[in-house]
């Protein structure tokens, strides 16, 4: 049981780190090696207008998923429309920016003292005996629900069309009128505040440290691998079998090896089956 | 209100366009009839400014060098720079060869897709008219672009293009790989839409027979050169053609 409810909590917070580097990759073929780094600068930036601005939290909330849109937006606009379709210096630019935002947090003072943010809900509640606390719960229902809409706008809307539209075929979509550069920032403007969104719910759970940065980077590069990249439907359930087998390890064998977990799927993926478990547009084509 | 005027396209030195001039009025059908690497495609692509973005990224990507001269006329001004979403903006929308249709997206989604520029009421009003002129897809909503025969992707390839409001429908060779049925089938359905919506198209074939019936003035492209030109009835009554491109002589 415990197994149970602690795997699919970890399942949800590795989807939540890795949903955002999905679905710019999907949409934009970018590499975004700076996820971590939005996500960590998201629960900075929301300290600082919560602890020292003194705004309320939820408009400090609101306030650094904007600036993290916007932040994920420049990044695209300034810097990796340059280099966009050369996938190496693709690599080596947005790495870039996301050392210069994480080393940078750490020049300018966020290290030594523990920085914190508020749980959204105080006290825990038994899931089947084994007790959980509010926060993990609505973290968890707020990650389906995010999915959930995600699906939604892909299929519904305008913009979301669009983007399905280029994550498929990007010349096919400029041939409707589809503006690749357009889309491809929109999509990276949308993955910056999916990796703020992400650091708000997880960060309450412990300190926010510049270090999981790199962390929730290797977590997303895994989800997305062993899902197969390009498919965020695909990172979304290979989040569940890396969620799962972490929480089996840490129960079974020590709770040091969680990482050597993500490291092994992403080699296994990659020697077993190098598109990932939904590497649909593959198939599909053998297929067709 | 189309037009190309000396066009020339070069892939690193291969000269693919030499020197086209062709032009397609409102209300009007027109055909570019060439064999296999003719340069129908270029041409296309040159309309549609795909061009632009395939030069672009050949030039990050350090490959080819894509050189275009001549110019592009829609309504008399150059659309020579104008990049390709803009090009569809003012109504020159391309529906490639080989259909491209998005395979993982359901036919619905695909002509949902294609209704980005399009309003609200236009989106619903047009994608009733597609269901109309190409009653075969009312079964197929649901189905993955993925799964679909030849014909029906072509089908949804031109369904999905006229979702986008095109005033000049650009068909890169639609009638590729489909049984005789289903080619006739389209070239109706190309017909009345050309009457139905008011647009001018500009159509490539390789074989000038199925599609000949509705053009109203053609091209034949050879090596990428427009070697003929003319009315349907002044190439019809050309023996050169009709031995060339109806295998009668
Ligand atoms: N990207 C490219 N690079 C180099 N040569 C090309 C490229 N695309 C087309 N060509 C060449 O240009 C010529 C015209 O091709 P294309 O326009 O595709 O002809 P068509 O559509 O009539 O078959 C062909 O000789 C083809 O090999
Ligand atoms: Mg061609």
């Amino acid at each position: 049981m415990e197994i149970l409810v602690y795997g699919t909590i970890n399942s949800v917070s590795l989807a939540l780190m890795g949903l955002g580097f999905a679905m710019v990759y999907g949409i934009s073929r970018v590499p975004n090696f700076a996820h971590g780094a939005l996500y960590i600068i998201c629960g900075f930036v929301t300290w600082t207008l919560f602890q020292i601005v003194g705004l309320s939290y939820f408009v400090a909330i609101i306030l650094s998923l904007c600036v993290n849109g916007i932040l994920g937006m420049s990044m695209y606009r300034f810097v990796l429309i340059r280099v966009r379709g050369m996938s190496i210096s693709e690599i080596i630019a947005s790495y870039a920016i996301g050392l210069v935002i994480l080393e940078g947090l750490r020049f300018g003072g966020f290290r030594g003292m523990t920085y914190t943010l508020p749980v959204f809900m105080e006290g825990s509640l038994m899931i089947g005996g084994v007790p959980v606390d509010y926060h993990r719960v609505v973290m968890t229902i707020i990650g389906v629900a995010l999915v959930a809409g995600l699906w939604v706008f892909t299929h519904y809307t305008r913009i979301g069309l669009a983007l399905q539209g280029m994550a498929q075929d990007e010349r096919a979509a400029m041939m409707l009128g589809i503006d690749s550069d357009f889309m491809a920032m929109v999509a990276m403007g949308f993955g910056a505040v999916l990796a703020g969104v992400a650091a708000i719910l997880i960060l309450p759970l412990g300190n926010i440290v510049v270090e999981s940065g790199y962390h929730v980077l290797i977590m997303s590069i895994a989800v997305c691998i062993v899902g197969g990249l390009g498919s965020w439907m695909g990172a979304f359930f290979a989040a569940f079998i890396i969620g799962y087998a972490q929480i089996l390890t840490v129960v079974y064998i020590g709770s040091h090896f969680q990482m050597v977990v993500a490291i092994l799927a992403i080699i296994l993926t990659l020697i077993l089956k190098p598109s990932g478990l939904f590497g649909q547009q593959k198939e599909l084509e053998e297929r067709v | 209100m189309l037009e190309a005027k000396d066009l020339m396209v070069f892939y690193e030195n291969m000269l693919a366009l030499n020197n086209i001039s062709i032009k397609c009025d409102d209300n009007q059908i027109v055909g570019v009839f060439g064999a296999n690497s003719a340069g129908k495609s270029t041409l296309m692509y040159a309309l549609s400014g795909i061009m632009l973005d395939i030069q672009k990224k050949e030039d990050m990507a350090g490959g080819e060098r894509i050189t275009l001269t001549g110019d592009v006329l829609l309504q008399n001004r150059s659309i020579m720079d104008m990049k390709p979403s803009l090009r569809a903006k003012a109504g020159i929308i391309l529906c490639p060869e080989r259909r491209r249709l998005f395979k993982e997206s359901s036919v619905l989604e695909n002509l949902r897709i294609g209704g980005y520029l399009a309003t609200r009421a236009e989106a619903k009003q047009t994608m009733e008219y597609v269901m109309e002129v190409f009653p075969a897809l009312i079964k197929l909503k649901k189905r993955l672009g993925g799964f679909l025969s030849g014909g029906e992707q072509q089908m949804v390839a031109i369904g999905r293009a006229l979702m986008a409001q095109p005033k000049i429908l650009l068909l890169d060779e639609p009638l590729l790989g489909l049984s005789p049925f289903m080619q006739s089938t389209l070239i109706r359905g190309i017909k009345v839409i050309q009457e139905e919506r008011n647009i001018s198209v500009i159509i490539s074939e390789q074989y000038a027979r199925p599609v000949f019936p509705i053009v109203d003035y053609a091209y034949i492209l050879e090596n990428g050169a427009a070697v003929m030109e003319g009315t349907r009835e002044e190439l019809m009554d050309n023996p050169d053609v009709k031995a060339a491109y109806f295998g009668v002589s």
